[in-house]
């Protein structure tokens, strides 16, 4: 979120789009009433009528796979109807920029495409520079070459007519979303947006996103209270996960893990870390190598020195050019080429796609380590449904982990407040948490290493590994206070004019303290300062005040950045530094400095020329981007079509399926595309009362009979077609597997309209395995394809073909 | 000891006799019982008997006797109680209690009074059953039959009560000499043609025959 | 000691079905879960049942205007002012508490079940094997403790609220205002006035198993104010009538036939 949950109460249009928050977040529900209850507007877009529709304002459902289009029509009707904040527009992002004369867009192509590669080659997605390497502007707008007007000409093609007939969504309701959304593009209105997996999962996730940051750019809603992109996550941490890189390019931070050819630290550091000629924009990543070799520093200890580059050579690297995301993982796995794999707090055999595929694969492994609390479909695959076990030789190991509330530690939420929390009971039995796991398991992995030795034994040797209380558990604070940071020597430093030493050992106060001479150790960047210098857990702050009255709560736990309750705050004022919504003051610059929530920097506003700034900082050029050329597909989102539809072609262009997602080719990833066979769209999603998998939450009796087995929702129409009775038990398939399931008959689904035909959608959750119940039918991802984002390679559960019979 | 069995007539057999006392023990214990489970005042009653709920399955229980005790009863006794043209006079004169009559027509085993009170009890006992057993499981029926069930015990009880009281008064010092009717089975032969002299002459002309 | 009564508030208008109620209610007051079906609906259990005292009744609805809604309730006890349930159940296990609201004492129930029937809503439900009836008891002993009741804690979009009845009847009415007069209050116009209120989108009828003009049954009034009344004094003027015919006209002594007299 760049924003946070409370702060949803102060938005005036609300677009729940990519969520079921009722159902998913109904804490962030909680702030959305509290913003009707003020007035707002509530809109749920989505595929299917969920208990989120039935409190908003209205609901519009359109065809899973299809919000691109939808909001690239938006796009075209703020810009064709004026609707967008033109002051915002020019200064705070590229849309002034001039492109690069060679880029273009052809037929769902843009310049560079390697359709041997599936990629581009970006080499044409650049700006225009000046002499001094600063981009070239035209703050009119009206050149051709400028970013604002390719913005135009491309979503120009996505006419009303067009995205009603490729989403199923009418004219109408189309123009009543448009109307309602745009009319926040008025400087003292904010909309804000509420997403989740709904566009994550989709081959085309990560530019679902980007195309409603175009619009939410286009109508100055971001650094605003009230504003916004939001992504809701949820209890499975995804915040904390992603902040500490659970995705494999990451490390932690978002830093990025080296690849092969990146052989020095000097390289690397070279690759990552931007330069920018206009000395207005703070650029503030130019600060990555502090962040980086702290990083190193509190991996590696005092091991880590100037001379050996901080222990980067110890690093592993990814090849280039590779990817090893899940998908990859599974696949590689199917093919023989994994020997082992550890799966905590996962249940894989049920949530990944293509589950035929995945279970075959735990087959091929020599060994397989889960800790859970519970026993799962993955830690009993070898027993499984259609498994051998005398044909398995997988070895597998089930530990006993403790559950959240059996330990202590932090906890963050969408809103980056990384709350601690205390330990609510003792795990039972043999359970310890997967903290002491780890460390036990590495205590061994060393000792084994001191005794043999092996390949790249002194990553493992040099690895500081000082986490342990007296009795040699995990001490769960010296872990956090790694992470925040500490001084690895006496520094003077000067801050404010002022002097200060710091001592060795102390912690560091903010990350702007961080260096790259190895004088600094930090585990994860942005969450320096979670601790003050005197120790003071800032995550454990309950502070109730709140100041602004926005709900920004500053004293209630840490939210990262230092603090910093909504993020680009800075461009919710105008150049000189006049907050745009004087009613909602995020912040104000006072002439000497900025008051309200945190700032993004401390510098003046960009009116001023000398040390003024602008807004995002984190940004190299300093300002949003319309352009945005870092995504693979291309630096405007286009519509194409799921990997599995129902049409043949897609309207908009002669490229079906996005050009650069990546294609698995075993025998097991089958797929039927506009095919009579599985004529139905599918989405799948989980419901309130489970949690994920299931996994967890199956085994809880009371959750387990409000939600008892796995069902498909099927509207009245198609069922009355295929005669299927509400309650009656169904087979659903797809190229790729089937599940029998009861079906849910309902108003809540209707059929679309789509290039002129009808086309039905079903939808399943994916709650449910064999293990537990007994009788609540397996899992749906039997049916979905192991296809993901071309950016992200986050999987598409959202959409694909089915077909649904009686039994 | 002869003349004693010569005065006397048997007018009731054990079977008869155990019947009535079946009936009339659990009619008197459900009605003790469903007091005490009516009226919260009468809490001694539950209290006496081990308390509330043991109460409720003696009351149910009695109530299971006194249903076969009373289809039992009416198997028995219906055909001696089929209304005859004559119970209309004997009922227009009050079967002379109320005041004096000379001409009651003459009753033969039981008169009209009887015979209404058998009947009301038949009647208001069988629906005191049927309510009873909805009342047992109300949920089995529909909403409107199970409430409805509670009213009708009710009243049957009212009604079954209310005669109990006569049949009482009326069996014992109401009319002296009948009780040992439903004890001994014995009546004297005088008590006979007070109360059911064609029955007596019909058995002694039929004894005389034989 | 005087009276504060309470009304807790359900404004279906802000419910989101997420049934944390539902299960906080199981949990605080440890009912356990039974093994269920997909039915072909959210809805689960179907029904109130005697572990399940609060359950959120999932409906689609397509209003006059041919609009769908998808309507949800959460059931349980109204805790009735006059309460049909107290008034036939004869243990005392059902009683008014000091909140105004209907609790009920296991301990006393005797499983009788004349409440069941009687409950112009529908809700008490009885255990088999326990032979008790059980329902929502408003949550008696966190309000003695000065609690909010496990369901009004739990619920995320404070749809359900709890206060002191005035106050709430006026809630009530004001956030009727703020819907623009698109709903309906349930609660206070009948039974002497409800511990539990609700505010409706839709008309009453239309939904599942609400009563519309919920009152005391009529065969409950006649039983309880007629029959069992009448009971005592039918049975004790026909017992006085005896009495007095006793004293005026005697026993109805046998006229014993003189010897000879034939
Ligand atoms: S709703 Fe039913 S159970 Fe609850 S108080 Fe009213 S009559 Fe009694
Ligand atoms: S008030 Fe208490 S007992 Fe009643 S429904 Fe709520 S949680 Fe359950
Ligand atoms: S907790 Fe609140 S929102 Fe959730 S189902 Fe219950 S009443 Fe509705």
């Amino acid at each position: 979120m760049t924003n946070h949950y409370i702060d949803l109460k102060n938005s005036d249009v609300i677009l729940i789009m990519g969520s079921n928050a009722a159902e998913h977040h109904p804490l962030a529900f909680k702030w959305i009433m509290r913003a009707k209850d003020a007035g707002a507007r509530v809109i749920h877009v989505d595929p299917r009528y969920t208990r989120t529709s039935a409190r908003c304002d209205y609901h519009v459902p359109l065809r899973s796979g299809t919000d691109i289009a939808f909001l690239g029509g938006m796009i075209n009707y703020i810009i064709t109807n004026k609707k967008y904040f033109r002051d915002y527009v020019v200064n705070y992002t590229n849309a002034s920029f001039l492109v690069n004369p060679d880029f273009s867009f052809k037929d769902g192509l843009f310049s560079g495409y390697d359709a041997k590669k599936r990629s581009y080659n970006k080499e044409t997605w650049t700006f225009q520079n000046d002499a001094n390497g600063v981009p070239l502007k035209d703050p009119t707008l009206e050149h051709p070459q400028c970013v604002f007007q390719h913005l135009k000409r491309h979503y120009s093609r996505y006419t009303l007519e067009k995205v009603s007939s490729i989403t199923g969504v009418s004219e109408e309701n189309l123009l009543k979303v448009y109307e309602e959304y745009s009319a926040t593009g008025a400087p003292d209105k904010a909309g804000t947006e509420c997403y989740a997996l709904g566009w994550t999962h989709h081959t085309t996730g990560s530019q679902i996103i980007r195309t409603m940051s175009i619009i939410q750019l286009l109508l100055g809603n971001m650094g605003i209270a009230g504003g916004g992109i939001n992504a809701l996550r949820g209890e499975p941490n995804v915040q904390g996960s992603t902040d500490h890189c659970i995705l494999y390019g990451n490390l932690p931070g978002y830093l990025k893990m080296p690849t092969a050819s990146l052989a020095t630290l000097g390289q690397y550091l070279k690759k990552n870390t931007p330069t920018c000629n206009d000395p207005q924009s703070a650029n503030y990543y130019q600060n990555y190598p502090n962040f980086f070799v702290s990083w190193l520093k509190s991996l590696y200890g005092n091991a880590a020195t100037p001379e050996n580059e901080f222990g980067y050579s110890w690093l592993p690297k990814l090849d280039d050019g590779k990817h090893y995301s899940q998908l990859h993982l599974f696949d590689r796995m199917y093919k023989g080429g994994v020997k082992g794999l550890f799966a905590y707090g996962t249940d894989p055999a049920v949530s990944s796609p293509n589950t035929n595929k995945v279970r075959k694969a735990l087959e091929k492994l020599d060994w397989l380590v889960c800790a859970n609390i519970f026993d799962n479909e993955t830690a009993s695959f070898w027993f499984g449904p259609g498994a051998d076990p005398k044909q398995i030789k997988t070895e597998v190991f089930l530990l006993p982990a403790a559950a959240t509330m059996e330990k202590e530690g932090s906890q963050s939420n969408s809103g980056r407040w990384v709350q601690w929390k205390y330990k609510a009971a003792t795990p039972p039995g043999d359970a310890i948490s997967c903290g002491d796991i780890q460390i036990r398991m590495m205590d061994a992995i060393k000792a084994l290493y001191a005794k043999e030795g092996g390949p790249n034994a002194e990553s493992i040797l040099n690895l500081k590994w000082d986490y342990k209380d007296r009795q040699g558990n995990m001490d769960v604070l010296k872990v956090a206070k790694q992470i925040n940071g500490h001084w690895e020597a006496d520094v003077e430093v000067v801050d404010a004019g002022q002097k200060k030493l710091f001592k060795k050992g102390g912690l560091v106060p903010t990350f702007g303290m961080l260096r790259s001479d190895g004088t600094t150790s930090c585990g994860n960047w942005i969450m320096s300062g979670s601790f003050g210098e005197d120790g003071e857990n800032k995550m454990a702050r309950r502070g109730k005040e709140d100041p602004t009255g926005l709900g920004l709560y500053p004293n209630w736990s840490f939210a990262w950045p230092v603090n910093r309750r909504i993020i680009y705050n800075r461009a919710s004022c105008d150049i000189y530094g006049r907050p745009y919504n004087p009613k909602k003051k995020v912040l104000e610059w006072t002439g000497d400095k900025w008051v309200g929530d945190v700032p993004d920097g401390p510098w003046p506003p960009m009116a001023d020329k000398e040390k003024g700034k602008y807004p995002f900082i984190m940004k190299t050029d300093g300002v949003a981007s319309l352009f945005g050329p870092a995504m693979a597909e291309g630096p405007f989102p286009e519509h194409y079509e799921p990997l599995e539809g129902p049409l043949a072609k897609n309207p908009l262009s002669s490229q079906l399926i996005n050009p650069t997602i990546e294609l698995f080719s075993s025998d097991v990833d089958q797929v039927a595309n506009a095919s009579e066979k599985f004529p139905y769209v599918c989405t799948t999603y989980s419901c309130t009362e489970h949690w994920c998998s299931g996994a967890l939450t199956r085994w809880q009796a009371w959750l387990l009979e409000m939600q008892p087995e796995l069902y498909v929702e099927i509207g009245e129409e198609l069922a009355r077609e295929l005669e299927i009775a509400n309650g009656s038990k169904v087979k659903v398939s797809s190229a790729r597997g089937e599940v029998t399931c009861i079906a849910m008959v309902t108003k809540r689904f209707r059929p679309f309209i789509i290039e002129g035909k009808t086309v039905h959608q079903v939808g399943l959750p994916f709650n449910y395995g064999w293990l537990y119940p007994k009788d609540g039918s397996d899992s749906t991802n039997f049916l979905t394809p192991s296809v993901g984002d071309a950016n992200t390679f986050c999987p598409e559960y959202k959409a694909f073909m089915v077909n649904v019979t009686r039994i | 000891m002869s003349g004693k069995i010569q005065n006397m007539v048997r007018v009731t057999d054990p079977i008869e006799r155990i019947a009535h006392w079946l009936l009339a023990g659990s009619c008197l214990f459900c009605l003790f019982t469903g007091l005490g489970i009516m009226f919260r005042s009468w809490e001694f009653i539950p209290e006496l008997l081990g308390g509330l709920y043991a109460v409720k399955w003696m009351h149910i229980f009695s109530g299971v006797v006194f249903a076969f005790a009373l289809a039992y009863a009416y198997v028995m006794w219906k055909k001696d109680c089929a209304f005859e043209p004559d119970d209309a006079k004997w009922i227009a004169q009050g079967g002379g209690y109320l005041w004096k009559t000379n001409n009651l027509p003459p009753v033969y085993k039981y008169n009209a009074g009887q015979k209404l009170f058998f009947w009301f009890v038949v009647v208001f006992g069988a629906l005191i059953v049927l309510s009873g057993l909805v009342m047992w499981n109300p949920t089995a029926f529909p909403i409107a039959v199970a409430r409805w069930s509670y009213a009708l015990h009710a009243l049957s009880a009212l009604v079954i009560g209310s005669f109990f009281v006569v049949h009482l008064y009326l069996g014992t010092i109401g009319n002296p000499g009948t009780f040992q009717a439903m004890t001994t089975g014995w009546c004297s032969r005088a008590w006979c043609e007070t109360h059911c002299p064609r029955w007596l002459a019909e058995r002694e002309k039929g004894s005389s025959e034989s | 000691m005087k009276k504060t009564e309470y009304i807790k508030l359900i404004d279906t208008t802000r419910c989101t079905a997420c049934r944390g109620c539902q299960v906080a209610c199981k949990q605080w007051n440890e009912m356990p879960a039974s093994r269920t079906r997909n039915f072909g609906s959210y809805q689960n259990p179907p029904d109130l049942q005697w572990n399940t005292w609060t359950l959120i009744r999932f409906q689609e609805h397509v209003d006059k205007n041919g609009d769908f809604k998808w309507l949800f309730r959460k059931d349980g006890c109204m805790h009735c002012t006059e309460a049909a349930c107290i008034k036939v159940c004869p243990s005392g296990a059902l009683y008014h508490t000091e909140f105004g609201t209907v609790g009920i004492n296991q301990k006393l129930c005797i499983g009788c079940k004349a409440c069941i029937s009687a409950c112009p809503f529908d809700i008490p439900r009885f255990n088999q094997e326990t032979e008790k009836v059980y329902k929502c008891d408003l949550c008696y002993d966190r309000l003695k403790g000065g609690q909010q009741p496990a369901c009004v804690l739990s619920c995320p979009t404070s749809a359900i609220t709890i206060g002191e009845r005035e106050a709430m009847i006026d809630k009530a009415y004001r956030r009727l205002d703020q819907l623009g007069g698109k709903g309906v209050v349930y609660g206070d116009k009948f039974v002497g006035g409800t511990h539990v209120m609700y505010i409706l989108s839709e008309d009453p009828a239309v939904y599942d198993k609400l009563p519309v003009k919920p009152r005391i049954p009529a065969s409950v009034i006649l039983w309880k104010n007629l029959f069992k009344p009448f009971t005592l004094i039918g049975m004790g003027a026909v017992a006085g009538m005896a009495a007095l015919h006793y004293l005026i006209k005697g026993p109805h002594e046998v006229h014993e036939k003189k010897e000879g007299d034939e």
